[in-house]
């Protein structure tokens, strides 16, 4: 287990092993789209891989960038820690073993009938998913609480997807430049 | 139905489509449908809606694994492994980039500014997904307790949530949500 220095540098070196598993177990764990939840748990929590700031740096970064998301997660955690190569390592670890599974199990599945009673259980899962996912943004959102432009511009991102149901690249072009100008207005000011 | 080069099409439509999709692969979703589906009669419509729910039923990369199904039906085994890097390889870049360039400039007196204006946001965007799949699993008021329950839970204590996510497939199993 690595401990932070002061500049938020692990001191020693994460193995690659520890690396791949890590993101294996996000991968293995995130059902219903949770591996944000696991993540965080596994790489804050957990292991103190890195710091609860530096997280939610890597996951606004994420919101930005093309592409399926939590896979740049385990891009951008692999490269803080180990840089190209752990990359490589938490993206092989997030994909090769859950890809290999869940083909084989996809592709034999397609050849079947639908099953009710797995759609049940299906039902389950995704109601405690969403759950859980709220309850991780509130623990990224802790932080932030002292400041109200923060908490305002959360609740407006928030309100404009969920209830507004505008599409994420729209709300992110109309939220994000006002938030960044007030941030900005904010430092100026108190200089 | 397909042709030698339809391989090579498809991966580098979708290398295409993943280098844009601001947002998460389900942005550019309907892109796919028109192009496998419309324009090139690769995969049927009910074959894509399948695709769909089998990749969202399946722990791990769902938009991966359901991009693999596409290529699959194009090109069988080679044509799922194309299409999975397609889907991952060029945000992975990107990615990987862009970290980088954050990491540099650090100590940029620009960094914390933008941090602090795109930080909220991202979070607001969390918990409204996570508001918004709360609203896909609604099936009446079981439902809705299961997951306010498990927002109660996952702040209030460090249970594994492994043990929420099994306790409620097994009820929902036994047709109780």
């Amino acid at each position: 287990m690595a401990e932070l220095t002061d500049e938020g540098q692990p001191s020693g070196q994460v193995p690659l092993s520890e690396l791949f598993i890590a993101l294996l177990k996000v991968s293995l764990y995130g059902i219903g789209g949770g591996g944000l939840v696991w993540a965080r748990r596994i790489a804050v929590e957990q292991q103190r891989w890195i710091s609860e700031h530096d997280f939610a740096d890597i996951v606004s970064l994420c919101q930005f960038m093309p592409g399926p998301n939590i896979v740049g997660i385990a891009t951008c955690i692999g490269t803080r820690l180990r840089g190209v190569i752990g990359a490589a390592a938490a993206v092989a670890g997030f994909l090769v073993i859950p890809w290999t599974i869940g083909f084989t199990f996809g592709v034999l599945y397609l050849q079947h009938a639908h099953n009710p009673a797995l759609q049940n259980i299906l039902g389950g899962v995704s109601a405690v998913a969403a759950g859980l996912l709220i309850a991780a943004g509130i623990r990224m959102l802790l932080p932030h609480r002292t400041r109200p432009a923060a908490i305002f511009f959360a609740a407006s991102a928030f309100a404009l997807m969920a209830f507004a149901k505008l599409p994420l690249l729209m709300v992110l072009l109309a939220v994000a430049p006002i938030s960044i100008a007030v941030a900005g207005f904010q430092r100026v000011s108190l200089r | 139905m397909t042709s030698p080069s339809d391989p090579l099409t498809l991966t580098m439509r979708l290398a295409l489509l993943s280098s844009i999709s601001f947002g998460g692969f389900p942005t550019v979703l309907p892109d796919v449908r028109t192009f496998v589906v419309a324009t090139h009669g690769w995969v049927t419509d009910q074959e894509f809606s399948n695709f769909f729910a089998l990749a969202q039923a399946i722990p791990g990369p769902n938009m991966i694994l359901m991009m693999s199904f596409v290529g699959w039906q194009v090109w069988g085994l080679p044509g799922a492994i194309a299409s999975a890097f397609a889907t991952f390889g060029p945000p992975c870049t990107m990615y990987f980039a862009s970290y980088r360039l954050w990491v540099r400039f650090r100590e940029a007196r620009w960094q914390p500014i933008v941090r602090n204006g795109l930080v909220p946001v991202s979070i607001g965007l969390v918990i409204a997904s996570g508001t918004v799949m709360v609203g896909a699993s609604y099936t009446g008021w079981a439902s809705l307790s299961v997951s306010v329950a498990a927002i109660v839970l996952m702040l209030s204590t460090r249970i594994n949530p492994l043990w929420m996510l099994l306790g409620d497939g097994t009820i929902g199993g036994f047709g109780l949500l």
